[in-house]
């Protein structure tokens, strides 16, 4: 990963957080100046160096953490905007990554039932107060990082 | 890394899905931790972090333990 891919890598956040989807190569390679194949190589070299997560069949972007860019059972809620988190973690990273307060919803995989999380001043305020669980160690969480 | 409604819910789901328990954190703790994870990500200088300083953060949060270490 070079400066290159660390300049394509901050404009792909920067464009997702203001279009709420993941660029494509070819939008990226238009908005940087860049040759369409350049982008391609950097997404892939940026997804080995796990600054974002490409589709499988390298199809798109998966993830940007926090944020996923497919939909997901962990909603954010802020700011009038609604986005998705990768995970439990990831969802309430979303508001800390926007500096901002919301709220986080998501369904307890027992039940069904949904479980909300509401943050104001940056701090757990209210809501069903559910407990969080990680299965996978920490050694571990990018050997399969969607099933993480 | 999923919430669970509590304690015999995460016991159930564990079972149901034949898991093994791995580490829960109250969600206060987890709002401290994800904030701390998360917070430069959008900077527009971001730069990768190094796997100690990652490691930092959990510690400082009392994350402790061969669960917790990233390397």
């Amino acid at each position: 990963m070079d400066d290159q891919d660390l300049r394509i890598r901050n404009h792909v956040y920067g464009s997702f957080v203001r279009e709420q989807h993941a660029p494509t190569p070819a939008a990226v390679s238009q908005a940087l100046g860049l040759e369409e194949n350049a982008v391609a190589e950097s997404f892939r070299r940026l997804h080995d160096a796990h600054a974002l997560v490409l589709e499988p069949d390298g199809s798109g972007i998966r993830m940007l953490n926090p944020f996923s860019v497919v939909e997901t059972p962990y909603r954010v809620f802020c700011d009038g905007r609604e986005w998705f988190g990768n995970c439990a973690w990831d969802a309430l990273a979303v508001l800390g990554a926007l500096r901002t307060d919301g709220r986080v919803e998501s369904e307890c995989p027992d039940c069904g039932e949904q479980l909300r999380v509401e943050v104001a001043d940056g701090r757990v305020a209210g809501g069903d107060d559910p407990i969080f669980h990680v299965l996978v160690p920490a050694r571990h969480w990018w050997d399969d990082v969607v099933f993480t | 890394m999923v919430f669970l409604r509590s304690e015999e819910h995460l016991r159930r789901w564990l079972e149901t899905n034949g898991r093994e328990r791995g580490e829960t954190l109250t969600v206060a703790k987890l709002n401290e931790l994800a904030r701390n994870w998360y917070w430069t990500r959008l900077e527009p200088d971001w730069r990768p972090r190094p796997p100690e300083e990652s490691q930092a953060i959990l510690d400082e949060l009392g994350l402790t333990g061969e669960f917790w270490r990233l390397y």
